[in-house]
């Protein structure tokens, strides 16, 4: 199939579009995202679109647009919302986890809530102590969302699309250090990524590296410097968090029997020591070391350059950990 | 839009759109008012046979009497139309079941729920709509168009602004009633959610039961306005006071905002003021004693809108003789009112509720798991 080439925001928008010219039901909202066209210009050109009805600029009020939105996907509609930076969540998560993610449930499965909670998280670049959260782990704990962390252009299209059309609410994760990485997609307007299926991003035979998000990145270029030592390291993308595919994690580990997991946020009981604690149940007889772990420094994001640099993972921190299993 | 200034414009029409009738309740029937104070006794019923319940040892969970504050339920909820939505909060539970009761006590078809889905909801039964997979309160019914509460109180305004945005964007007309203590209303996200129907606006009727407490908190400890409903001034929309002992004043007055709302104009607050007979909830029941003056109480008390609502049928002409006099359930509490002081069919209505709660089955094991996400058909 013929590809195209573009950056990991260009597939953005370009699935948001589709999704958006093929269900008049769908509807972007969120601040700035109209007339301004994004913060991270994820959201240019869709108002002069679609207009008012359909891209709907909202007050400061993540917690009020949250909810918001929330109730016009119980009545039929199917938001898109997206948080300037992920980080601003935080505000708006009595509405996430008491009303988005239960109403199903507590509906006893009546009311369905398909909404799409989107926008990036994630340390940037010295956006310093409250702009650079790992919200993933937070939301992954709740049961009634689901969570996903595309790492790659073509996963960003197809899953954008598969999160509108789910009919449970998603959280769609982006990277701000993605949004201008170039990549290929299929050039293919039906193509879509399924939740829960994890992907091997590189065949290795000595250890797995296993990530998500920005992680991926950085673990395909620490597996890039391994193998300049003759360490052969395997890379898998996790890419949904919730549901979680422990198989194709498992089968890796099964194969190189040694792992190490690497994620972005706070070290201390991130969603990566969730998979950590996966695979040491449940891989204990197949593995020849303990599982390594790699996460971020557990302190608020320092603004200074050279201290948000040791904060933050980067493909050294992996190499290190890598070589102390081995 | 007109906005009130100066002191809250309870009684002052609004000049932009005059055809809005002001007492809307001098146009109801004689029968429809003396359904209105049928109703009354009916949300009171309700209270009353609970607290039977619990004492009784046949029901858990914990009861927010709405007892003396049933006006504000039954005129808010009476001119309403079959399609629009409500979202009551857990002192609201006759709401559940007066939500349409206009097309018929027993009528299947209704946009409310019946006495038995509501009994099963109390109870922990399988006939709730959420098959009792959360508390008393914490129950909605999508085709009933009612939104279900949960625990954080005003978090569900946005989320019913949010309902009656997508019914506008899709061309509907519909308008909703949120319910709302005054101590919510000190939540950041009542602001938020009002600002933003404000904005857009959106037909969002935000009616605040003002009963004077927040749990064990007096409103000066709440809000530093002299009427709450001065509030709607900062938002540049109408903030209406009803007496909400007067089962017609508070028809009236949502009336307004329900039109003003309709013919597109956006969002009110209605500032209901009533007085909250017991503790919060039946828990709180002892310790209220003691944070409350009993002339506090008395007074608080003194006019219950079973008495108001007779008081103005008879002015009327509607109630004479001996049917003026029947039912004396105003003014006593639970532990003092017996049947004879309802109307039979009142006693008998809120009887098969609670007999088929009683008679159906809790939910099986299994269920516990389910439903937690939707399986995408």
């Amino acid at each position: 199939m013929a590809t195209l080439e573009m950056t990991y925001r260009e597939a953005l928008q370009k699935s948001m579009f589709e999704e958006m010219d093929k269900n008049a039901d769908v509807f972007l909202m969120g601040e700035d995202i109209g007339r301004y066209e994004g913060t991270f210009k994820v959201t240019k050109g869709f108002f002069p679109k679609y207009g008012t009805r359909r891209v709907v600029d909202t007050p400061i009020t993540e917690a009020g647009f949250t909810g918001i939105a929330t109730g016009a996907a119980m009545a039929g509609l199917r938001p898109i919302v997206e948080f300037m930076t992920m980080s601003f969540s935080i505000l708006a998560l009595d509405q996430i986890i008491n009303h988005t993610a239960k109403i199903h449930y507590m509906s006893n499965g009546v009311v369905k809530c398909p909404i799409v909670l989107r926008g990036p998280g994630g340390a940037a670049k010295q956006l310093s102590a409250q702009h650079s959260h790992s919200m993933d782990g937070w939301f992954a704990h709740v049961p009634g969302l689901k969570v996903v962390c595309p790492a790659t252009v073509a996963d960003v299209y197809g899953m954008l699309k598969t999160a509108i059309a789910d009919d449970n609410p998603v959280v769609f994760y982006e990277h701000p250090r993605l949004y201008a990485m170039k990549g290929e997609l299929p050039d293919d307007p039906n193509f879509t990524v399924p939740f829960g299926k994890a992907q091997i991003l590189r065949e290795g035979k000595d250890i797995s590296l296993v990530g998500y998000s920005l992680m991926t990145q950085i673990n395909l270029q620490a597996a890039e410097l391994l193998a300049q030592d003759g360490i052969d390291a395997e890379v898998v993308d996790v890419r949904s968090l919730l549901p979680l595919d422990t198989e194709t994690i498992y089968a890796s580990v099964r194969k190189t029997h040694r792992a190490v997991v690497v994620y972005e946020d706070w070290k201390s009981g991130g969603f990566g020591s969730e998979i950590h604690a996966r695979i040491s149940e449940d891989c204990f007889d197949d593995l020849d070391a303990p599982v390594g772990r790699v996460g971020g420094l557990n302190v608020p994001m320092p603004y200074a350059r050279n201290l948000e640099l040791l904060a933050v993972t980067n493909e050294n921190d992996v190499v290190a950990a890598v070589k102390k299993l081995l | 839009m007109s906005s009130t200034s100066g002191s809250a414009t309870a009684d002052k029409p609004k000049s932009e759109d005059s055809s809005v009738p002001q007492r809307p309740s001098e146009a109801l029937s004689k029968d429809e008012c003396l359904e209105l104070f049928r109703l009354l006794y009916l949300a009171r019923y309700f209270d009353v046979r609970l607290i039977k319940e619990k004492k009784r040892g046949r029901l858990r969970g914990t009861l927010y009497s709405s007892h003396n504050q049933e006006a504000v339920l039954v005129g808010s909820l009476f001119g309403l139309q079959a399609n629009d939505w409500i979202s009551p909060i857990h002192r609201d539970m006759p709401a559940f079941f007066l939500k349409d009761i206009r097309a018929g006590w027993r009528n299947p078809e209704r946009k409310g729920m019946s006495i038995e889905e509501v009994c099963c909801q109390v109870w922990g039964k399988v006939g709730s709509p959420g098959r009792a997979r959360d508390n008393w309160s914490h129950i909605g019914k999508r085709d009933a168009k009612i939104i279900h509460s949960t625990s954080m109180l005003a978090g569900t305004i946005p989320v019913a602004a949010g309902v009656v945005l997508a019914d506008k964007l899709n061309g509907g007309n519909s308008v909703v009633l949120t319910f709302n203590g005054e101590g919510s209303t000190a939540q950041g996200i009542f602001h938020e959610a009002i600002n933003f129907a404000a904005v857009h606006k959106l037909p969002v009727i935000t009616i605040v039961e003002n009963n004077q407490w927040a749990y064990g908190t007096p409103t000066e400890l709440e809000y530093s306005l002299p009427d709450f409903a001065r509030r709607a001034d900062g938002y540049g929309i109408p903030g209406l006071i009803a007496d909400g002992q007067d089962v017609f004043d508070v028809y009236d007055k949502v009336m307004q905002a329900v039109e003003y709302a309709r013919a597109g104009n956006g969002p009110s607050i209605v500032e209901c003021k009533t007085f909250r007979a017991y503790g919060h909830g039946d828990h709180d029941d002892d310790r209220a004693v003691r944070y409350r003056e009993p002339d506090q109480v008395e007074k608080g008390r003194e006019r219950d809108p079973i008495a108001v609502c007779r008081k103005k049928l008879i002015e009327k002409g509607y109630l004479k003789g001996e049917a003026a006099k029947k039912f004396f359930a105003e003014g006593k509490n639970a532990a003092e009112v017996t049947d004879e002081d309802f109307p039979p069919e009142v006693v008998e209505y809120l009887k098969e509720g609670i007999e088929f709660a009683l008679k159906s089955p809790v939910p099986d094991e299994a269920e516990g798991a389910m439903w937690v996400f939707k399986e995408n058909a």
